[in-house]
This record gives C-alpha cells, sequence and structure tokens, in this order.
C-alpha cells in the first residue's frame, strides 16, 4: 500500500477541479489541521474551512476550501468540498463584507448563534488567507 | 402576376423562418454540449458522495448501529408536500415543457384525491405561466435558473427544502423534470427526493462497487459525517435534477428545431414548384392573349 505518490482529487459539485499527482497535503479538518503524506491509512472525514496548501513537484499550490468530506484511500485522496478557490483569487473586500453581514445578523435560538459563529470563523479565515497571500 | 407575386413573398418568408430555426438549432447544440459537460463533471461529486454513503454504512452496518437521519425517514402519514416543477424559460423546444406540466397535472389531481396539501414551485417562465393559465396557485416561483444553473442557486433552495423538512412544515418532496437518461431518450418523471428512499441509494452505491470491505478512519464518528453527509447528498441529487432538466432541455429544442428546419426545407420545395406553374400558366395565358389579339387584327 505504501507508495512514494498521492494523488489528489478535488471535486466540487459543479466539477473536477483537479486531479495531479502531489507529494503532500494539508488541510483543515472540522477540528483541526491535518496533514497528509503518502501511504496514509484509509480515512474518511469531515472538512472545516480554511486553507488547503498543495505540495507537488513543481511548488506550492493554496487554495480555500469551505466544508465538504474527505476521502483516503490508497494513494488518492478525494476532497469533496462545496467550494474550492485558489488563494490568488480571494478578495480581501468580499471577505471582509461577508464577515460584517455575518456579524451584524442577529442571532437568537442556539442553531442560530451556531450558524453565526460558523459564518464569521469562516469569512475570517478566508480574510486571513486574502491579506497574507 | 398577381398570383406569382404572392407565392414568392410566401417562399421568402419561409426562407426566413428556415434562417431562424436553422441557426436556433446551431445554438441549441453548442449550448448542449456546454451543458453536458457539466452534468459529467458533475457527476464525479455525486459518484463520490454515493461510495463515501455506500463505505459509512457499511462500517455502521458492521458495528451494528443502524443508518438513520432525519431526512431518510419516511413519515407514517404525509399531510403537506412541495411539488417543485423544472419547465424552461424559453419555449420553441418541442414537448419539453408539455411532457412535465402533463405529468405535474396528473400528480396535482392525485394529490387532491388523497388530500395531500401540495405547495406548488415552479421554476422556468413557461411553468409559471401555464400555472397562471390553469389558475392553479403556486407557493414560489424561480426564473434565475438558465441553461446553467450554479450550485450555490440549488444549495440555498436545498437548504431551505432540508430545514422545513425537519422542522416537519413538509413531510414529501417532489421534483417534476425531464430526466436525461441517453441521447435520444429524455423521459419527464416526477421523483420523490425527500425523504430520501433510503434502500434507493444504498443499493445503487452498492452495485456500484462491490468490493472488499476497507478499514477506514474516521474523523469524527460514522455517525456525525453520515449527519452532514445526507444533506450533502440531498443537495447533489436537487443539483442533478437542474443539470438534468438542462441538458434534456437544449437536446429538446435541438430536435424541434431540427424537424422545423426539415419541415420548411420541404415547404420552400413545394412552394417553388407551385410558382413555377403559375409563372408558366401566366406565360402561357399572355401568349394567347397577344395571339388572340394578332388574330383579331388580320
Amino acid at each position: 500500500m505504501v507508495g512514494d505518490k498521492l494523488r489528489l482529487v478535488i471535486v466540487t459539485p459543479e466539477r473536477t477541479l483537479l486531479d495531479e499527482p502531489v507529494s503532500a497535503l494539508r488541510f483543515p479538518l472540522y477540528d483541526g489541521d491535518i496533514g497528509i503524506l503518502p501511504g496514509r491509512l484509509p480515512l474518511i472525514g469531515r472538512l472545516g474551512c480554511g486553507e488547503l496548501k498543495v505540495t507537488t513537484a513543481t511548488g506550492e499550490q493554496h487554495f480555500f476550501i469551505d466544508g465538504g468530506f474527505v476521502q483516503v484511500l490508497g494513494p488518492t485522496v478525494s476532497l469533496l468540498t462545496h467550494r474550492a478557490v485558489p488563494v490568488a483569487n480571494l478578495s480581501a473586500a468580499e471577505a471582509e463584507k461577508q464577515l460584517a453581514a455575518a456579524s451584524a445578523r442577529v442571532a437568537k435560538t442556539d442553531e442560530e448563534i451556531k450558524t453565526k459563529l460558523a459564518d464569521q470563523q469562516r469569512a475570517r479565515r478566508m480574510l486571513a488567507l486574502a491579506t497574507h497571500r | 402576376m398577381a398570383k406569382a407575386r404572392k407565392i414568392i413573398k410566401r417562399l421568402k418568408a419561409v426562407r426566413n423562418v428556415r434562417k431562424i430555426t436553422r441557426t436556433m438549432e446551431l445554438v441549441a447544440t453548442a449550448r448542449f454540449k456546454k451543458a453536458m459537460d457539466r452534468a459529467v463533471e458533475a457527476a464525479a461529486y455525486t459518484r463520490k458522495i454515493s461510495e463515501i454513503v455506500a463505505d459509512l454504512s457499511q462500517t455502521m452496518a458492521g458495528e451494528g448501529s443502524d443508518f438513520t437521519h432525519p431526512l431518510l425517514q419516511q413519515r407514517e402519514s404525509e399531510k403537506t408536500a412541495i411539488l417543485l416543477v423544472i419547465t424552461s424559460n424559453r419555449g420553441l423546444c418541442g414537448g419539453y415543457n408539455g411532457g412535465v406540466l402533463r405529468l405535474t397535472q396528473q400528480r396535482i389531481r392525485e394529490a387532491k384525491a388523497n388530500q395531500v396539501d401540495t405547495k406548488i414551485e415552479v421554476s422556468g417562465k413557461r411553468g409559471i405561466g401555464f400555472f397562471k393559465f390553469q389558475k392553479i396557485a403556486t407557493a414560489a416561483s424561480y426564473t434565475h435558473f438558465e441553461d446553467k444553473p450554479t450550485f450555490e442557486q440549488v444549495d440555498e433552495l436545498a437548504s431551505r427544502y432540508i430545514d422545513s423538512f425537519i422542522r416537519g412544515d413538509i413531510d414529501r418532496l417532489d421534483v417534476a423534470y425531464t430526466k436525461f437518461e441517453t441521447m435520444s431518450r429524455q423521459k419527464a418523471v416526477v421523483e420523490t427526493l425527500l425523504p430520501i428512499g433510503k434502500l434507493q441509494q444504498t443499493t445503487v452505491a452498492a452495485a456500484e462497487k462491490p468490493k472488499t470491505t476497507v478499514e477506514y478512519e474516521f474523523l469524527p464518528s460514522p455517525r456525525e459525517i453520515l449527519e452532514e453527509i445526507v444533506p450533502a447528498s440531498f443537495k447533489a441529487r436537487l443539483f442533478k435534477c437542474f443539470l438534468d432538466a438542462g441538458v434534456s432541455e437544449q437536446i429538446a429544442r435541438m430536435v424541434a428545431m431540427k424537424s422545423a428546419t426539415e419541415n420548411a426545407d420541404g415547404m420552400i420545395r413545394a412552394i417553388r414548384a407551385q410558382y413555377n406553374r403559375a409563372r408558366q400558366s401566366q406565360i402561357t395565358s399572355e401568349l394567347s392573349e397577344i395571339i388572340g389579339g394578332a388574330a383579331a387584327l388580320e
């Protein structure tokens, strides 16, 4: 099972964004970052939102991913996410606007507070990525 | 010359119509190719989701815990339902809208007979016009799903359905749309998306991948992943309905415009023959008039 290469497949509902061999990658799970190296045991996990760092033979690529699932099976890593945007395409102004909108929302029930916090966190991470690239 | 002139005018009109239908056919072909590409690309997501669901259910069956989720549960009595009708914004696509709307009417009658309070939501101007004409009240209507529905648009709709289903506002969600089966076959269907047919989903996924069990590590527990993946799978399904409808619409338009062009070709041929005959008879009558005139002078 141990190979020296990983294959990363990023699938969004609209299309397959990326399908290429990589040497390592790092992305957020629901409770923190996880790094995947070749030879990882099978895994199914829930993604959080944040930065996906892909290390390939030619260099590094950065994406912003927003929730979804990951499946590691053999050398193949499949990331199913609602949205994956290359960090270079993120706009800080847009993220700020989202953060402001999320913060301004009045949350009354537990459910609303939870989504508000999640939205705020997502916008903050997006903002951080957009400004520090 | 009066009759021949009239025929020429008609010939020109038919020729112009032919130009339009021919262009529409070409446009529909190009759009169909794009829509098809999108549908094929989107299929990867649905496939992956069902793969993970299959793996999850296998593991959970192994652990002896059952596979339940609010979205999977069949309600004992179905009192309220939403029927989402997906039609096109534009006409001139043959029986595409007719097929879906006919089926919808049938479903509405059934629902009335079973005393299910069905709210109707329509996407597409054609459907909206139809229900207005039939004086059937619609709960909501959308016209922003063009031939390129984005996931974000569908997501918004899907989240609302999930919420109201879990809250218990609706017991069932049906979608009437044109399912894309093959290039030459599209069928108008009414599918029940909520509750998600549990058996159907797992058997489809299981049939796809008859493989040995893999020992997965689950982060977090399978149950929590399941809670997230069931809504995702529903969203992917609803999205697929819209994509299918888009592809089918373009195919329907392509076929309709193709036969319209062919029909125009036939008409042009017939009119041209008619014109030639009229012209001939006109010349003959003029000739005989001249000859008659000349004979009278002698």
